[in-house]
């Protein structure tokens, strides 16, 4: 059997981690293909509903990148994200999913970098915790 | 399902298809539920791309397009414009997917990266479908532009602006327009001058009507959105009002003197100063900083650094007349102040505090007293009288300022003579009675009554005074009363309290001084008591002081001089009993102490050793360890009241006593202190019972007491001056008499000490240059200005910094003399700079005096570009101004000079720049490939400039008399904020980040906000000015539309969902939610809105949603993206 490969779901704010994501793309930095990126206006929007929608559905990890506290394209955004990832964090673990599978990370649009080596931290990360507990029971059953 | 979906993958050329296996993608889509067409193409954002789309929507009825290509943030709007054009809704039908960025270019294994364009395609193909109609909103744009920024780039862009019609607001930081290429000499490769191409645009910016130019100003805040931005701008008191002529006058009387910013330090300027004669606006400006820590610490807030720099200009009766503004007794404080200023005085940063006090004394000491003029007072009605009680240092600077405000006063002094605590508390060698004398005087000539043996309290009291008419009364009684000891045979015959022993020496009184006295305390009186007894005839005086040396609160000097006569110091000692026999002291036994805990004071808290009891033989104990209120002058006034401490209770602002009319003041307020800050009460007093007397509210247009600590810099290479020494009688000439010790200051000394200031504050505010001012244009009192401007775009031309050096020892910058910057190069080749366009070098005792020509120098390229412990980038300019150099080096100082260019390789790109590369070096200028390593200096100057050779691979080492570092261009310090203020990006490398590279290099993320010259990177003027010419347009462009489109991705509200928590009113960082208490839900202002989610990833019921990222389509999208 291959390799275990995680799913991860990823939600970059548009002024800051998208686009690191693309300068990512123009400095032609490879990362692994594990994320999966979905665009949205600021890290402030990103619903808790959509975290837990991706984990039932099986994604392994979800990263959600924003920028810097005090850049936000929008003030503060970014640090509302941050309330409620710790408050989610909080509740997933009650569901046995750990803090290592939900990831907030500040990377600005100049950080590709910083990008590329976060996708590898995390898929990394998360080759080591192996398949969400969720996918888990769900495999069992199919 | 009556979706019809088209999906179409793009090859980018092989960019995509190298990786991704575009077919197999294609094939898949078409398996997709709703997928009707399916196709890739070489280049879908071509014109031949885009007609495919817009055929397949016409032939096969298409309601929903997904295209996979770059990313979205580069062809978005195609294939929207495209779908439109085709008569569909782009928001509704229209979808990309980033299979490049995201998946060609950053996945190396090609399975993988087509494995990846799968999932992303399946989530826009599922995503897609959900999608709404929106129509975005048009705004109309306001046609004019905010330049910010005044070099090369902004002032060509606003003449652009200005030269179509419309109005640019050019907001300038420095109180010049001009930037960094005024600053230069010549500019290569032409050679033509920066001034003479350079000033003809300042002077149409400053003249052009279109432009509005705001100079010494910086953007505060920037609301809006494209086509209609609010601007806040913050205009810096200058100081001088616009009628300024330029003339310079000021400048020539200015005390204050400092090095010129814009000539990189190597040239001094005064406070008032224009940056270099050519500058727009020609208007002067001060340089005023916060008010110095000597002046924020004077109680009688005496503006120190003004007077200090008119003694330094020699204008003593100046100096007087500045320190009169704040008290009348500027030659009796000059004597006693213990001076809190000097404590805070930063000249102790370089060596000791400035002699504040005696510089005090000196300008005093200068007038004429008798002589000294009345200022004109318009004097009130004959009853607008005010009662005084106490003639001391409260008393007195009330009356004094309540008579040149016109009033009245009448001073009643329970003592026969004036002077309170000066005249009775401080000895004649100390404060001479003339002194005193003579300032009381002055204080009588502007019309102030003073009665002495005048005591209030008994056939007198408070109300009686009302009663004769006096409408005010100010008690400035002072405390007098001396506090006991409360030990056994206190009131034995031999002991006299220290106040009142030297009250009755004071008044000539007899007094009998014993043989051995002891006094008890370590406080100002203490030590006068003490050192008047030894001029009494006592053979020995020991002081008993409970704490240790450093806690005596008396002057440090006075110790120092009561030691000199002989006094005997016993510190760490506390009296437990006065010793007597028959009635009569014989002695005091005390006991040992030792320093424990701190307490509420700070100082740690003296505590008894037990068993160390002794006993001091004597025949005298003079006990001085504090003084307390005499209250008994205001029993019976009713609403006077007194605190627990037994002070007169009042408002600590207005000093107003619970009897409307009656304030109070000093010590009988405060409890002893020092007579400074009885003066500072008086002045306070004086400005409340005026107001009282108009009827106008106490508490109101007060002066605040200055603060702040943004000082001038003290330069870094302030030689060390001792301060000037105080010139004294000596020990035995004074010991048995009553002259005055300290003998004061001579005019040199005087200069020279004042000369140590180092004008912390800037501009002294000596106001020397509003009498010079024939324009009458000074303004002291100016205030930074906020002004509201409205524009519809905005271009960012902040321009960069030259690197500072000094972090890179191995060059010697700062330290060696003659090792100079490009920018410090340029200044001294510019004919406005220090040495008029000379090629000098510096004295090497001397770094702002240049001597003579150096006959051979070395250009050293790169230092700090192309470095990766600096900046990785090459900062594009200074091969060819190193150049430039060269030429002008051998052009100025004579052709034989030898000139050593360092390089690592020479960039000469551009047009006609390798010709002048080519035209220097068959001047004879030696081209050496190899970065220089270090420079050391010999002891005669000569610099060591070290380096390889790469060419012949040697270490090579080259005596020179002056080097140059070009140092690299680098971004802003301040560009973070700048970044934030407009909401654009900023690169890896510091600079602004341009939307694209190639395609977008004036536009950045934020609609209507463009980019110009350096700041968006290193770049010469050509390009500079190009770039301005670019960001010009694209305003223009704006404007001409007259509407813009902004995008419709906004919040909304779903009524029936929402609750009405209001809580996404809290979130919203734009307050644009607002709760509609009618139908009891809260609503989106679309047109504060700018879309962030703010509310909709916050809100608990799921009610507000920002369009185009709607719950459904995000799950969409996340579905497409796991499920297999």
């Amino acid at each position: 059997m291959s390799e275990f490969e995680p799913k991860i779901v990823s939600f970059f704010c548009n002024w800051c981690t998208f686009t690191a994501a693309d300068l990512a793309g123009t400095s032609r930095l490879s990362y692994p293909p594990n994320i999966k990126i979905i665009r949205v206006m600021c890290s402030g929007m990103v619903d808790p509903k959509y975290v837990l929608k991706a984990f039932l559905n099986g994604a392994d990890g979800v990263l959600i990148g924003g920028c810097w506290p005090g850049d936000c394209h929008y003030i503060n955004g970014n640090l509302k994200a941050r309330r409620r990832v710790a408050l989610l964090t909080e509740l997933l673990s009650q569901y046995g999913i750990g803090p290592d599978r939900l990831w907030l990370r500040w990377i600005a649009a100049s950080e590709g970098t910083m990008l590329k080596e976060v996708a590898e931290e995390m898929t990394a990360k998360l080759k080591e915790l192996g398949p969400s507990p969720l996918n888990k029971t769900t495999t069992k059953v199919a | 399902m009556s979706e019809r979906i088209g999906f179409f993958i793009c090859h980018c050329g092989i960019n995509i298809a190298y990786k991704v296996r575009v077919k197999e993608v294609a094939e898949y889509a078409a398996t997709f539920p709703g997928v009707v067409v399916s196709k890739d193409y070489l280049f879908m954002c071509s014109d031949p791309g885009q007609e495919l789309i817009e055929k397949e929507i016409q032939e096969n009825d298409l309601t929903r397009i997904v295209v996979a290509a770059c990313s979205p943030r580069m062809h978005e709007k195609t294939f929207r414009a495209a779908c439109e054009r085709s008569g569909l809704n782009p928001y509704h039908a229209f979808h990309q997917v980033c299979v490049r960025e995201h998946g060609s270019w950053v996945t190396e294994n090609e399975d993988e990266a087509t494995k990846k364009a799968l999932t992303i395609v399946k989530a826009g193909l599922s995503r897609v479908a959900y999608q709404d109609s929106l129509i975005p909103k048009t705004f109309p744009v306001n046609p004019n532009t905010l330049v910010v920024g005044g070099g090369i780039a902004g002032m060509q862009a606003s003449l652009d602006i200005a030269s179509s019609g419309n109005k640019a607001y050019l907001v300038e930081m420095q109180p010049t327009v001009g930037g960094h290429m005024l600053q230069y000499d010549k500019t290569f490769p032409t050679l033509d001058c920066a001034a003479c191409i350079g000033t003809p645009k300042m002077v149409a910016v400053g003249q052009n009507k279109n432009v509005e130019l705001m100079t010494y100003s910086e953007v505060e805040e920037v609301k809006g959105f494209v086509g209609n931005f609010q601007v806040t701008v913050n205009q810096k008191a200058r100081y001088i009002k616009p009628n300024c002529t330029g003339c310079g006058d000021c400048a020539t009387v200015c005390p204050v003197e400092t090095t010129n910013a814009w000539d990189t330090h190597t040239k001094k300027r005064k406070a008032i100063y224009i940056a270099f004669p050519q500058a727009v606006p020609v208007r002067y400006v001060i340089d005023k900083k916060d008010r110095g820590p000597c002046v924020q610490k004077c109680p009688a807030n005496i503006n120190i650094q003004g007077f200090v720099a008119l003694i330094k200009m020699g204008k003593h009766e100046e100096a007087l007349k500045l320190i009169m503004e704040k008290m009348p007794l500027p030659g009796s404080l000059g004597r006693i102040c213990p001076a809190p200023c000097e404590t805070e005085c930063r000249r102790k940063e370089v060596d000791k505090p400035l002699a504040i006090c005696s510089l005090k004394r000196f300008a005093a000491d200068q007038a004429d007293w008798e002589n000294l003029p009345i200022p004109e007072i318009e004097k009130k009605d004959e009853n607008e009288k005010v009662a005084i009680i106490g003639a001391g240092p409260a008393g007195l600077t009330a009356a004094y300022f309540l008579a040149l405000d016109g009033y009245h006063p009448t001073i009643f002094e329970k003592a026969p003579q004036t002077g309170g605590m000066l005249r009775y508390g401080i000895p004649d060698y100390r404060l001479p009675q003339e002194v005193l004398d003579r300032e009381v005087d002055y204080i009588k000539r502007l019309g102030v009554d003073i009665k002495v043996n005048a005591n209030i309290g008994r056939e007198r009291t408070i109300e009686s005074l009302f009663d004769e008419g006096y409408k005010a009364v100010y008690l400035a009684a002072g405390a007098h009363k001396s506090r006991k000891m409360n030990i056994k045979n206190e009131d034995a015959e031999g002991v006299m309290h220290g106040i009142d022993y030297l009250g009755l020496l004071n008044r000539n009184q007899p007094v009998h001084t014993g043989e051995k006295v002891v006094v008890v305390g370590g406080g100002d009186v203490a030590i006068d008591a003490a050192r008047e007894a030894i001029r009494q005839g006592a053979k020995e005086v020991t002081m008993v002081y409970r704490r240790s040396r450093t806690e005596m609160p008396a002057v440090v000097a006075e110790i120092k001089a009561a030691e000199e006569e002989g006094i005997k110091i016993e510190i760490l000692q506390n009296p437990i009993e006065v010793l007597t026999e028959g009635g009569k002291v014989v002695g005091v036994k005390c006991i040992k102490m030792e320093l424990g805990e701190p307490d509420d004071s700070g100082r740690r808290r003296p505590v008894p050793i037990e068993g160390s009891e002794y006993d001091i033989e004597c025949d005298m104990v003079i006990p001085a360890i504090g003084q307390q209120v005499n209250s008994e002058f205001i029993s019976g006034t009713e609403g006077v009241e007194l605190t627990r401490w037994g002070t007169i209770d009042a408002d600590p602002v207005t000093f107003h006593t619970g009897r409307p009319g009656v304030f109070a003041g000093g010590d009988v307020f405060t409890g002893p202190s020092i007579a400074v800050e009885a003066i500072g009460a008086g002045q306070e007093a004086a400005i409340s019972i005026s107001k009282y007397l108009k009827g106008e509210e106490l508490f109101e247009d007060r002066q605040k007491r200055p603060t702040g600590n943004d000082w001038q810099k003290i330069p870094e290479n302030t030689p060390l001056v001792e301060r000037a020494k105080m010139p004294e009688l000596a020990v035995a000439e004074r010991i048995s008499n009553y002259n005055e010790i300290e003998l004061g200051f001579n005019e040199e000394q005087a200069v020279g000490e004042a000369s140590r200031c180092v004008d912390c504050g800037g501009c002294c505010e000596c106001k020397l240059c509003i009498d010079q001012c024939k324009a009458g244009a000074i303004n002291h009192d100016d205030a930074d200005k906020r002004e509201e401007i409205e524009v519809g775009s905005i271009i960012v031309a902040t321009g960069f910094d030259p690197m500072d050096p000094t972090p890179m020892p191995q060059y010697g910058y700062g330290k060696y003399t003659n090792v100079f910057t490009n920018l410090e190069f340029e200044r001294l080749s510019n004919a406005t700079g220090p040495t008029s366009g000379k090629l000098l070098k510096r004295d090497l005792n001397d770094r702002m005096k240049f001597t003579e020509p150096p006959k051979s120098v070395a250009i050293l390229h790169c230092i700090g570009s192309r470095d990766t412990n600096h900046h990785e980038y090459c900062s594009r300019t200074c091969c060819m101004y190193a150049l430039k150099y060269a030429h002008l080096l051998k052009d100025k100082c004579g052709h034989d000079t030898e000139i050593y260019n360092f390089y690592i390789d020479m960039r000469c790109f551009g047009k006609g720049y390798e010709e002048f590369y080519k035209k220097v070096q068959e001047e004879g200028v030696r081209m050496i490939r190899g970065k220089a390593g270090s420079i050391t200096e010999k002891e005669d100057g000569i610099l060591t400039v070290k380096a390889e050779d790469t060419l012949s691979g040697r270490i090579i080492e080259v005596d020179v008399e002056m080097a140059i570092l070009c140092t690299a261009m680098e971004a802003r310090d301040n560009a973070e904020e700048v970044m934030r203020k407009f909401s654009i990006g900023i690169g890896q490398d510091g600079f602004f980040q341009e939307e694209h590279p190639k395609l977008a290099p004036v536009s950045t993320p934020s609609s209507g906000i463009f980019l110009a010259g350096a700041c968006q990177g290193p770049k010469d003027i050509p390009d500079t000015v190009a770039q301005a010419k670019g960001a010009a347009a694209e305003c223009l462009a704006l404007s001409s539309a007259g509407v813009v489109e902004v995008p419709p991705m906004i919040s909304a509200i779903d009524g029936d969902i929402c609750v009405g928590c209001q809580l996404c009113i809290k979130l919203c960082p734009y307050g644009a939610i607002e709760f509609n208490e009618f139908a009891g839900v809260s609503e989106v202002n679309s047109a504060i809105c700018k879309g962030c989610g703010s509310c909709s990833g916050g809100c608990p019921s799921g009610a507000p949603k920002v369009r185009h990222f709607t719950d459904k389509q995000i799950f969409a999208e996340i579905d497409g993206i796991l499920i297999n």
